[in-house]
């Protein structure tokens, strides 16, 4: 299990790790890329807003998808999106960013968590809360955060 | 593939292997005849212009002129680098390769060696006789942050970019979980840089030629955690050419050809969290297997090999992934110091990306350079030369393994 302190630990891991939380810089998800936003991601992001995580699933066969995606890889038919009710997962794998790319330099450093639920489907976030070096395997919960009422985020917490 | 063994008569197909068939009756033999190296470094002296002159330079001076060249193939990984579009252009233009046709083949960090596989499919099948392979980058005219920030656009840029997982992210993602399941400290990566930069600094070609103790590594600043400073290869500028001909034409050369024996390339999943196992690279084993299997021959058959270690963590992986160790076993190999130049199955004897440098599009063309000298005995060290190779093998990873592309090179004389 992972320990709530960790003397190894440096201050500015600590401090670095509040700065992520206070997550309202201008990098955001689906935000930060040239790629225009489609009628889907539209959706997806505007349940995102409103608190709700959406997976898809493919009209054909039924494979679930997380992060979503408008076809299918298997078969290529459209997916629908369907409201995604797991919150509880376990790392997976996890990076702390302490150099980062030049976007994001006044957040480093920063936890990059893979997170898997339950189900199989895994999740790749922020890990915002976290007060020693993560373990694998330890137990996250999915959570939001909202940077302003149309941007909503979500990120691991421990 | 499958198409062209459908379309051969079925008489012939009765008693025959199909896969030798492919190769012995429908492809022509191709070799390295000639091989140029441009001082790979922080080069604020050269553009990529520059850099590619100075890799073809020497390949000129061994008697190879333009006129000689049927075509070339003229590559570098990013343009945002540059700015400069359609390079292949400036690049022919500059080396006076006039009227040559010439194009770019991009693919990350396997750019160098995806050259090569199309360069050799266009010899094998008879379009032209002899091409220019010319892999170049120019990395460090622009900030460390902002070549990271390049590097991560290689990332899905919808679900992973706006994350900031870096180049090096994507791999202390492999490193994090390779360290639990295979409860892997990680001074056993500080050795791999250790052993890298101790061939490094015997290397002129090498951007940072000087020696690391376990402990600086060990100890070095953090970049992504668990891997820090001396876990990562170097951005850096330069370039490597080589020469491929047609068997018939190799001649013509030089009596002592490299023989392109064996091809393989593989790919993984875009996104690293939709991979089974984040312990090996997928598209990196079957890029393997393939390559052996035209070559015909195996992992123990290797006397050389030169592999993609953008990251230490991607040089223990790439122990696995090409048969030299059992899954959870490549520590063992460099504890051992197998990986050595005088050890079973020497790895990235000239210093490899971490010490020679990584300058994206050069780095394919600088491992089978490097291949081509070795098997010469033109390593200049005896500190570093490898006795007698015969077949040498280079592991080539773009981005975090959608890319991969295995050759094995055999000894022509
Ligand atoms: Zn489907």
């Amino acid at each position: 299990m992972l320990g709530r302190a960790d003397n190894s630990l440096t201050s500015s891991f600590l401090s670095g790790v509040g700065k992520t939380m206070a997550a309202t810089d201008e990098v955001y998800l689906g935000y930060t890329t040239d790629e225009a936003t489609t009628p889907f991601l539209r959706d997806f992001l505007d349940a995102l807003a409103e608190g709700t995580l959406m997976k898809s699933v493919c009209t054909e066969c039924g494979r679930e998808y997380l992060p979503p995606r408008e076809h299918c890889q298997d078969d290529l038919s459209k997916c629908e999106l369907e409201e995604f009710e797991e919150r509880e997962a376990k790392l997976y794998s996890y990076t702390i960013v302490d150099f980062a790319p030049e976007t994001l330099s006044s957040k480093a450093p920063y936890v990059v968590g893979i997170g898997e639920f339950p189900s199989g489907l895994r999740l790749t976030a922020h890990i915002t809360n976290l007060m020693s070096v993560p373990e694998i395997g330890m137990d996250m919960k999915l959570a939001f955060d909202e940077v302003d009422e149309r941007l909503v985020t979500y990120k691991w917490l421990v | 593939m499958q198409s062209s063994s459908l379309r051969l008569p079925s008489l012939m197909c009765r008693n025959l292997d199909i896969r030798k068939m492919r190769f012995s009756m429908m492809a022509r033999k191709v070799g390295v005849v000639a091989a140029g190296h441009a001082k790979f470094g922080k080069r604020l002296d050269a553009t990529m212009r520059e850099l590619s002159a100075e890799a073809y330079k020497p390949i000129y001076d061994a008697g190879i002129t333009q006129d000689m060249i049927d075509a070339t193939v003229l590559s570098y990984a990013a343009s945002q680098f540059s700015g400069q579009g359609a390079g292949s252009a400036l690049i022919a233009d500059y080396l006076g390769l006039h009227e040559k046709p010439h194009l770019r083949v991009e693919s990350a960090c396997t750019t160098g060696t995806a050259s090569l596989r199309a360069a050799w499919g266009m010899v094998s099948a008879g379009l032209y006789d002899t091409m220019l392979v010319l892999g170049v980058e120019q990395m460090n005219r622009v900030s460390s942050a902002k070549a990271t920030e390049y590097m991560s656009q290689a990332g899905d840029m919808r679900w992973e970019y706006p994350y900031g997982i870096s180049f090096p992210a994507f791999y202390a993602l492999m490193a994090s979980r390779y360290m639990a399941e295979y409860d892997l400290p990680h001074e056993v990566l500080s050795k791999i840089s250790v052993k890298s930069h101790h061939y490094g600094a015997q290397n002129p070609y090498a951007h940072l030629p000087r020696t690391v103790t376990v402990e600086e590594a060990h100890n070095s600043v953090p970049i992504t955690r668990p891997l820090n400073l001396y876990d990562c290869s170097l951005i850096s500028d330069g370039a490597a050419a080589i020469v491929i001909a047609a068997e018939e034409k190799a001649k013509e050369f030089t009596d002592e050809p490299m023989w392109i024996k064996g091809i393989g390339a593989g790919a993984s999943s875009m996104m690293i969290q939709d991979r089974e196992s984040l312990t090996s690279i997928p598209g990196a084993k079957s890029a393997a297997k393939a390559a052996y299997d035209m070559a015909g021959v195996g992992p123990e058959d290797i006397d050389m090999a030169q592999v993609h270690d953008c990251f230490t963590i991607a040089e223990l992986i790439a122990y696995e992934d090409l048969g030299f160790a059992e899954p959870g076993k490549g520590r063992e190999l460099i504890e051992n110091k197998e990986v050595y130049h005088d050890g079973s199955i020497p790895v990235n004897c000239d210093g490899g990306l971490k010490s020679k440098g990584h300058p994206l599009g050069a780095t394919g063309v600088s491992m089978v350079y490097e291949i081509y000298s070795q098997m010469r005995g033109e390593a200049r060290e005896p500190s570093r030369q490898i006795d007698d190779v015969q077949i040498g093998l280079a592991h080539n990873v773009g981005q975090s393994g959608q890319f991969v592309n295995v050759f094995i090179l055999e000894r022509g004389w």
